[in-house]
């Protein structure tokens, strides 16, 4: 395994201004994920995760620290990675083929190439026989695989996922999860993943990262060394559920309070 | 820009599309529109015979000289076809294409404008809202009175009738992209002329044929307004000399050919719409709108 980190925060902290209010969103942060990780993000609401992605994919600058990809800074430069938000946000204008080469399209890259790849991966992603489709007459499940396919098809090694699977149902959201282990081990890519979802957290990473309340840190890092592949593992594994207690316990730890998920 | 989150794999994907459903529509609303325009002709008719009756105690008119039967319309259009096929309905049809396509290009202009700099907003917006207070008639006189008897003027004309309505749906329709799905193509690396010829103007496409919707209703009564004042061709000067030699079945067969030059406009300016929007038409965002006149 490779040990040089392709993504890497040292001692990130924002802080935004509300009205003349300070609020400390995140407080040094330090994060580093190997290439290919599966790294799961869990935390209350408004633990700053969603900074935390806005931070890397350059929307926002942090006050202090640093983030580098693949060894290199980032600085205030955009598209150096993958970003999939909550929302699927699909061009309702556009045909799903012609929705997943935005990515290629964006970079300048020439469009028949980009839509023969995409073509060769509808299969895997579900979509088959659906290219010509407008996102309005798809299901929820599909809109969010589409999603997922314009975010794959950026071609950057490291890929955020913003609660791509929180808007569905338990079931979609469980076949989802088998299906994105799936995918991911084929790419090799690396990626951030968050949720609200004890179960997916441990689920999906090799690590999961505990955030707390406001200012966000990062409380507990929990390693998951359930054996992979693990899409056949039942949900009633002990080791899962064994992950998925320690899981709360640091949860309700960070949270300070009994609540938590 | 509606995000239904909820609509999950419970909605059936693309259901099953009824096509006897638009035609059980059309038929339905064909009823109501005939009850409807039975109710307005009849007051109408009633209200004419009124004012006739108070009328003929005044001058000494008889029935057929403010009212035609269809019959000497139809005489009137067999006695005028030529003249008017030939040289009044091509130059207001000239001057409406044009004023309109001008207003076109103007109006997305001032709206991408408007749209890209908040200065330029700032400094525009007031400044069109103020244009359309000046009463357009005492301009339009104006620019005639100046400019003379082509059909120039009279496409000016037209534009001031029909830019406003296509600047502000435009405008407003730019404005409405999604904020969020703005920053995801930020994030992907997009440029803000990506951005915009991606998200901004497609978003914006279907305010803007509202407004040309409504600016094509406009432009054939700005162009025949236009003619009236002063002009050597067109329906304006084919209605003013019907009216100033008392001819009113010309002038009706006029007022009849200006309804049908609008209509038929509108139906193109939907026709153009409906294909060049297939998503929004095909998707359940819109629903069937059926093929007639909006």
């Amino acid at each position: 395994m490779n040990a040089e980190p392709c993504i890497e925060l040292i001692s990130v902290s924002k802080t935004f201004r509300d009205g003349g209010r300070e609020v400390r969103a995140l407080e040094n942060i330090d994060l580093a994920a190997r290439p290919g990780e599966f790294v799961t993000i869990i935390g209350p609401s408004g633990s700053g995760k969603s900074t935390l992605f806005n931070l890397i994919t350059g929307l926002t600058q942090p006050d202090s620290g640093e983030i580098r990809i693949d060894g290199r800074p980032i600085g205030s430069r955009t598209g150096q990675v993958g970003y999939m938000p909550q929302r699927d946000l699909l061009l309702p204008w556009r045909t799903v083929l012609n929705n997943v080469i935005l990515g290629p399209e964006l970079d300048g890259r020439p469009k028949g190439p980009a839509r023969r790849e995409a073509r060769a991966l509808l299969p895997l992603f579900g979509l088959e026989g659906f290219e010509n489709a407008y996102p309005d007459t798809l299901s929820g499940g599909m809109r969010q695989r589409a999603a997922l396919l314009r975010t794959f098809l950026t071609g950057r090694d490291v890929l955020l996922l913003d609660e791509p699977f929180g808007a569905l149902d338990a079931l979609t959201r469980r076949e989802l999860q088998r299906w994105l282990l799936d995918v991911w081990q084929r790419f090799q890519k690396t990626i951030l993943f968050i949720t609200h979802d004890v179960e997916e957290a441990v689920f999906l990473a090799d690590r999961v990262l505990v955030f707390s309340a406001r200012p966000g840190r990062i409380t507990t890092v929990l390693p998951v060394d359930l054996p992979r592949p693990r899409q056949s593992i039942s949900l009633l594994s002990a080791d899962l559920r064994r992950l998925e207690a320690e899981l709360i316990e640091a949860l309700e730890a960070a949270n300070g309070a009994a609540d938590s998920g | 820009m509606a995000h239904e989150q909820s609509t999950v794999s419970a909605l059936p994907a693309s259901a099953p599309y009824r096509s006897w459903q638009p035609l059980f529509f059309d038929a339905g609303r064909a009823v109501v529109m005939v009850f409807v325009a039975g109710a307005v002709l009849l007051f109408f008719t009633l209200g004419t015979l009124q004012l006739f009756n108070e009328a003929r105690a005044v001058q000494n008119l008889t029935f057929a000289d403010i009212f035609p039967s269809p019959r000497e319309i139809y005489a009137a259009w067999q006695e005028f076809d030529t003249l008017l096929l030939e040289e009044h309905i091509p130059e207001t049809l000239w001057e409406t294409v044009a004023g309109l396509s001008i207003a076109l290009v103007l109006g997305v202009l001032l709206a991408a404008l408007m749209d890209f700099s908040r200065i330029l907003r700032w400094i525009l917006y007031p400044l069109l809202v103020v244009s359309q207070t000046i009463p357009t008639f005492a301009l339009a006189i104006l620019l005639i009175l100046v400019f003379g008897f082509g059909s120039g003027p009279k496409i000016m004309v037209v534009v001031l009738f029909c830019f406003f309505p296509i600047t502000l749906n435009t405008f407003a329709g730019l404005q409405s992209s999604d904020p969020e799905l703005l920053s995801l193509l930020r994030a992907m690396g997009a440029s803000s002329f990506q951005s915009w010829t991606k998200a901004r103007l497609p978003a914006a496409m279907p305010s803007f044929f509202s407004g040309l919707r409504i600016a094509a209703t406009y432009s054939v009564v700005g162009a025949i307004f236009g003619e009236y004042i002063t002009a050597q061709r067109g329906l304006g000067v084919f209605l003013k000399r019907s009216y100033s030699s008392y001819q009113i079945d010309q002038a009706y067969l006029a007022i009849l050919v200006t309804a049908v030059l609008s209509l038929l406009l509108v139906v193109l300016v939907n026709l153009i719409e409906r294909l060049a929007l297939r998503w929004y038409y095909t998707t359940r965002r819109a629903g069937w709108r059926g093929p007639g006149i909006y």
